[in-house]
């Protein structure tokens, strides 16, 4: 199933970019946000790549990516097992945001279990930049299971 | 007799003209270069980028020989004075190709202590967690102002046809303003209060303040200092026991992380200009390895992050295992800044790589 409402998928992200749309005001609130980001879900077959282009409060562009060598050249990974996208996506659909040990900084800043890649630090930095409006990107996910 | 000073005069004569109708209107046609500009808002309004184009998006290698506040890209009658007051009249000694970028971003994500921060949700800890925050944030509270106290030292040297830097630089000064201020709040708002100044602290915080030129103080500060911090407001929002750390942390990383950039694009831009100050930039690099290691491991600094990640005080061996690998992150990330700005500073680092083993099970 690629449903709107199943992660991950086109659909799916695009969904949340519905949402980010819908709730313009809460981003306008935080800044715009200009990066791209890859989201990539590591299985033992391979990897499933998203590629977000998120440009002032909105997303520009949504693509599946066969290889991260699709990918625009500034961009940075957020990457982690199937499972553990799943975990962090079923928590934020039951509580409505994310608890404490599930945003996307808690889980990415040990490497471990979800790691922040990309062709250079400055990169990498913007996702820290804009880290808030990320994680309010993702929460979106429980308005779109409630859908 | 005259009754008032010669300006004053010359005013009320001038004025006496105009009631004649005897008008100037020479400045309507002083500037026909930088007339009739057309601009095209972003889709998320106005930037800076949008207006700076043709004409006055003519930045110039060296700023104003007459050396006034006149704006960059206007007329400038002859006889306009200059304040003797610009030193950084070169470029690249502040030029970042991303200031005008980070200035826009940074007056748009801008936030306050007073309503952004879920106070509410603050609530009654365990004492030696309670202590851990308010150490931590004691420590911030202390460290955070050196970046708004470094920029505000150079902003009235800069000259002033590099406007983008000097607004950037103003809005890292409110920023810190704000992570001091939401450190102290922190601190005290839940039962406890400020505990321990770091002494070690005071070496980094010197050697900013101290450097003898912009670029190497703003390599010490926005990449070294900066980038390590970018990394403990990680760590501190990793750590948060409540919401409220969380949200502290993370609105902080976020402004970290601009301040970072502008100093990484900055020393690309004058390495690429000037490799021959590479040398001198090592060498400050040198002085602030020293002093951060000696912070790293100052008790104020490591045992408060150790208690908070081992979970208490009863695990706090435990929790300063689990920190090494903060430190290896901080060094590796810093290396890696350098890099993209074009210093190859791995040869030169001055600090291990990584804490050596301790013995400490994780």
């Amino acid at each position: 199933m690629t449903d709107a409402t199943t992660f991950p998928s086109e659909a799916w992200f695009t969904s949340l970019a519905d949402v980010m749309k819908q709730e313009r005001g809460a981003y306008e609130s935080l800044g715009s946000t200009d990066c791209t980001m890859v989201v990539q879900l590591d299985e033992a077959e391979g990897a499933d790549l998203f590629e977000l282009v998120f440009e002032s409060y909105g997303v520009e562009s949504i693509r599946c990516l066969k290889s991260i060598d699709e990918a625009a050249p500034d961009h940075f990974v957020v990457k982690a097992s199937r499972a553990v996208w799943q975990e962090m996506i079923d928590n934020i659909i039951s509580n409505g945001h994310p608890d404490l040990e599930h945003t996307l900084n808690f889980l990415t800043f040990p490497d471990d279990p979800m790691v922040v890649e990309g062709p250079d630090q400055l990169q990498i930095d913007a996702f820290f930049r804009y880290n808030q409006s990320l994680q309010l990107f993702f929460n979106g996910a429980a308005k779109v299971a409630a859908a | 007799m005259t009754k008032y000073s010669a300006t004053v005069e010359d005013g009320i004569d001038g004025m006496r003209e105009m009631a004649k109708g005897n008008f100037n209107l020479r400045w309507m046609d002083s500037n026909p270069e930088g007339w009739g500009q057309e601009v095209t808002p972003s889709q998320d309004g106005l930037r800076l980028e949008n207006i700076e184009k043709g004409h006055y998006a003519k930045v110039p290698e060296f700023g104003s020989r007459h050396g006034s506040m006149a704006p960059r890209g206007c007329y400038v009658p002859d006889e306009t004075p200059g304040l003797d007051q610009y030193t950084l009249n070169e470029m690249s000694e502040v030029w970042s190709e991303n200031a005008a970028a980070l200035y826009d971003e940074a007056v748009v994500r801008q936030w306050n202590s007073v309503t952004d921060i879920p106070w509410h949700k603050l609530e009654k800890l365990p004492d030696d967690i309670e202590k851990s925050v308010c150490q931590m944030c004691t420590g911030l509270t202390e460290v955070e102002f050196v970046a708004g106290d470094m920029p505000a030292q150079w902003l009235h040297r800069i000259n002033h046809d590099f406007h983008e830097v000097k607004l950037f630089l103003a809005t890292q000064i409110m920023d810190e303003a704000r992570h001091m201020d939401v450190f102290r709040k922190r601190a005290l708002a839940n039962g406890g209060g400020l505990l321990s100044a770091s002494p070690a602290n005071q070496d980094l915080l010197g050697a900013i303040l101290t450097a003898g030129d912009y670029t190497t103080a703003s390599a010490l500060m926005h990449i070294f200092g900066e980038g390590f911090v970018l990394t403990l407001f990680r760590q501190g929002e990793f750590l948060a026991p409540t919401e409220v750390e969380k949200t502290i942390f993370r609105m902080c990383m976020q402004d970290e992380a601009r301040h970072v950039a502008y100093g990484v694009k900055h020393l690309q831009y004058l390495l690429e200009r000037h490799p021959e100050r590479e040398e001198e930039i090592h060498k400050v690099l040198d002085l602030g390895e020293q002093a951060i290691f000696a912070l790293t491991i100052e008790p104020q600094t490591s045992e408060p992050r150790a208690i908070l990640a081992g979970g208490g005080m009863d695990n706090i061996e435990l929790g300063l295992a689990r920190m090494a690998f903060i430190y290896q992150k901080q060094v590796k990330e810093y290396i890696s800044r350098l890099k993209v700005a074009g210093l190859d500073r791995l040869p030169r680092i001055t600090i291990p790589l990584e804490i050596p083993d301790l013995g400490l099970a994780a």
